[in-house]
């Protein structure tokens, strides 16, 4: 173990405090690898997360959803806002995991209860909801500069995307790119051949890139 | 703006979805770095991809909604309540199920109907596009996108048996028995057709789903055509 430490790290012979530096040069070096063998792997949440498992998502629920239903029932909502709004900060959750901005020591339910907790409040404040009385949660940082990115307008531009998109579509495209089923699974469980599954995924995602590139002004043609 | 190759959007696919070797992601990777269109098509891609797994977990997200809300009702005051409702509503369905059953020619034909399952579809058959456009329409069962395109590919060639076979088909998956009729045995009739055996039985299965078994039992097959041992216990069960 000494040999870590490499030559230039080696204490003066014959003294007493040899070993004590000994031992904190151990301690320097092996640290730092225990701690890196730790922190290699993403923790669960955020690996369920990546790979879209409904399982991660039905957890992350029934962890953290009580919270956040809590502050909104005591701040003037319906369990039906509480739904909404958790779904709100789940989805936040789900795409800063996605784009791998999600820090990975942050822990799911406080990031929950902070984005559903701003929210909320961005809904009271709403001119719909003035006659509301808050009760301002003093625990809780308020860190409105978690969300304060451009995730919202991409989240909405998301949206607008998927909803191009006709049922057809959609039955193929999710099962491929959300569930993460391969062509083979696909066509067996809709009775087609893996060919046509091909086929309709190519097509479909052209009429994708075709309507984005007329928004965006450009001309389409489809010679595929 | 050109349109984007099914290999270079696959490439580009497996790329964003985390799928090529070491080796593939490093090639891919240089080139990147020196084509700003590639570069574009990527970015493109990954957000159309990102928008169609929003689109699927706003889909989990409702189905665990719906989960949550079942949970809170168990134990609840109301519960009870939901029993009594569930016995009602098993027998309004079986109430429902005996009026509204499937009469006899419907029961015999589900027994003996196997839809067509389509002729397979290939990537680059670029010159019958719309043929095969349509037969993928048939084999996701949009039943009018399929006969639309079918019937406007008909009128240029109203000869053709394969157009007219498959749109019989299609009229009989739809449920439309006299459309079907019509159309099946104008093929059956044709001499020669590799379709004609095929659509003389799904002819007879249309009639016998509508009830004229009278009709069915006139539908002439040949000794050694591969139904006519089908098509003679249909019509004994009918009788």
């Amino acid at each position: 173990m000494v040999q870590e430490g490499g030559p230039d790290r080696s204490p003066l012979p014959g003294t007493c405090a040899r070993t004590t530096d000994l031992r904190i040069i151990v301690l320097r070096f092996t640290l730092p690898v225990q701690a890196k063998a730790d922190i290699t792997a993403p923790p669960a949440w955020v690996s369920g997360l990546q790979r879209n498992d409904p399982k991660t998502v039905r957890l992350l629920y029934k962890e953290h959803f009580t919270a956040v239903k809590h502050y909104v029932l005591k701040n003037s909502g319906t369990s039906s806002d509480a739904e909404d709004i958790f779904q709100e900060a789940l989805t936040v959750l789900w795409l800063k995991v996605k784009e791998g901005s999600m820090q990975e020591a942050s822990e799911p339910g406080a990031f929950l209860f902070r984005v559903a907790k701003y929210k909320w409040l961005d809904v009271v404040r709403s001119a719909a909801h003035k006659h509301m009385r808050v009760l301002h949660d003093d625990r809780q940082p308020d860190v409105r500069t978690d969300v304060q990115d451009d995730t919202e307008e991409k989240l909405a531009r998301l949206r607008e995307v998927y909803a191009k998109l006709d049922d057809k579509c959609r039955q193929v495209l999710d099962q491929f790119y959300f569930e993460r089923k391969d062509l083979a699974t696909i066509a067996a469980g809709m009775g087609v051949e893996e060919e046509s599954i091909r086929t309709i995924k190519y097509r479909c995602m052209m009429k994708l890139r075709a309507s984005r590139k007329t928004i965006a002004g450009d001309e389409y043609t489809d010679e595929a | 703006m050109s349109a984007l190759d099914k290999p270079t959007f696959e490439r580009i696919e497996a790329y964003v979805l985390g799928r090529l070797s070491a080796d593939e992601r490093l090639a891919f990777e240089q080139r990147l770095s020196t084509d700003a269109a590639l570069r574009a098509e990527v970015e493109l891609e990954r957000e159309n991809i990102m928008a169609i797994e929003l689109g699927g977990l706003q889909r989990v997200l409702e189905q665990v909604r719906g989960e949550q809300v079942i949970e809170q009702g168990h134990g609840g005051p109301w519960i009870s309540y939901l029993k009594y409702a569930a016995v009602v509503a098993v027998l309004f369905g079986a109430a429902l199920w005996f009026i509204a059953r499937p009469n006899a020619n419907e029961r015999t034909f589900a027994a003996h109907f196997v839809p067509d399952p389509g002729l397979p579809v290939a990537m680059s058959a670029s010159d019958d596009h719309a043929f095969h456009d349509a037969m993928v329409a048939y084999k996701l069962g949009d039943h009018d996108e399929a006969i639309s395109k079918w019937s406007a590919l008909l009128k240029e060639e109203p000869s053709n048996d394969t157009l007219r076979y498959y749109i019989g088909c299609t009229e009989l998956n739809a449920g439309r028995s006299d459309r079907a009729v019509s159309m099946l045995m104008s093929v059956a009739d044709q001499s020669g057709s590799a379709f004609a055996a095929k659509a003389r039985w799904y002819a007879f299965l249309a009639l016998v789903r509508k009830g004229d078994v009278a009709a069915a039992r006139a539908v002439p097959f040949a000794i050694d055509h591969p139904y006519a041992a089908r098509a003679k216990s249909v019509i004994a069960e009918l009788e």
